[in-house]
């Protein structure tokens, strides 16, 4: 039977801070989303260069009664495929870790986004031009596998 | 008298046009930086690009996720201005041991943008050294991962930034280079005038 969850989404991309000016501004959306199981919408992943990095991004959303956790994922497009995250360190300096695994919160979205969450494609094993497409595989705790199609845009 | 008032009129139109001006933050035309860009060509920061304004990222191409948001955000800003005029586009690698010219050229054709006007630049690491230090981009080494066949890859935390030069290679601009919407970079380039 299919789920319609409401999401309150706050996109921190839009407080920006201007130096000279300290302008900030903050925008809230709000949408629905239904369906199934485990459904992951909106991939995309960033163009690179043979040899090079890059990241990918979707929403994930567990449409379950029960919590479940992105455990692996995995990939030919690039030498090693990792879960990371971007944070913002001291001296307003960006970072990155690898994070093992996600919790999926029953009926919850979990976003992977610029400057947070993101799946790490270590040297792409070809070049990955806007209009491309590959293969992603994620590897759930209690639901299986599920292979995406993941377009390349810049 | 009248020509006195007419001159008066002029100056005060002057002073005023003079306040409504973006202050600088920095001034960089006492420094000069020889540079490469993606084809090998030896480039001069600023003097070069004196009379132009430039929008400047600050990147490294192994990093996936932040500096490839900067590295679009520079070519939106030119691909959504409806007068880009003179204005240069310029990504500054802060890891120029890895950032070759050749690598330079890749990265850059995989975002379309290995054409004028945007310049990718490299140089030998003192010389980096001293430009990052300028414009105040930090950089440490944060993560490490052993492929392999043995090769050690390192990463790097590092400032996000996108800075705005005016045509007298004044600073008039520091964003969050990943996180600003390029309207607002666009708004602020078109401040500046011709």
């Amino acid at each position: 039977m299919k789920k319609l969850i409401t999401l309150l989404i706050t996109l921190p991309s839009f407080l920006i801070t201007l130096n000279s000016c300290g302008e900030a501004d903050e925008q809230q959306q709000e949408w629905s989303v239904s369906g199934e199981g485990i459904s992951i919408e909106g991939a995309w992943a960033r163009p690179a260069s043979e040899g090079r990095m890059s990241a990918a991004y979707f929403l994930i959303t567990n449409f379950e009664d029960e919590d479940d956790r992105l455990i692996g994922v995995r990939s030919d497009v690039a030498r090693m495929v990792e879960i990371h995250e971007s944070y913002e360190g001291e001296n307003d300096m960006m970072g990155m870790r690898e994070v093992p695994e996600i919790e999926l919160p029953a009926n919850e979205t979990v976003r992977f986004e610029q400057g947070g969450l993101h799946i790490m494609l270590i040297q792409a094993t070809r070049q990955l031009a806007e209009g491309d497409t590959f293969e992603l595989t994620l590897e759930f705790e209690n639901s299986g596998e599920q292979t995406i199609e993941v377009p390349i845009r810049n | 008298m009248r020509f006195t008032i007419i001159t008066s009129l002029i100056i005060l139109a002057a002073i005023l046009l003079s306040a409504c001006s973006e202050p600088a933050l920095d001034d960089y035309s006492d420094v000069s930086y020889e540079l490469i860009d993606q084809n090998g060509e030896t480039v001069t920061f600023p003097d070069d690009f004196e009379g132009s304004p430039l929008v400047v990222g600050f990147i490294y191409t192994h990093c996936p996720d932040i500096c490839s948001f900067i590295t679009a955000n520079v070519g939106k800003v030119y691909n959504e201005m409806d007068n880009p005029g003179d204005t240069k586009f310029l990504l500054v690698t802060f890891d120029p041991d890895r950032d070759t010219p050749e690598v330079l050229k890749s990265y850059a054709a995989a975002f379309e943008m290995d054409r004028e006007p945007f310049r990718f630049l490299t140089g030998d690491p003192d010389t980096i050294d001293d430009f990052m230090r300028r414009v105040s981009v930090r950089t440490q080494e944060s993560y490490t991962r052993d492929m392999d066949d043995g090769e050690r890859l390192y990463f790097l935390s590092h400032s996000d930034k996108i800075l705005l030069i005016d045509q007298n290679s004044r600073l008039i601009f520091d964003y969050g280079g990943s996180m600003t919407p390029v309207n607002i970079i666009i708004e602020d380039l078109e401040k500046l005038g011709p």
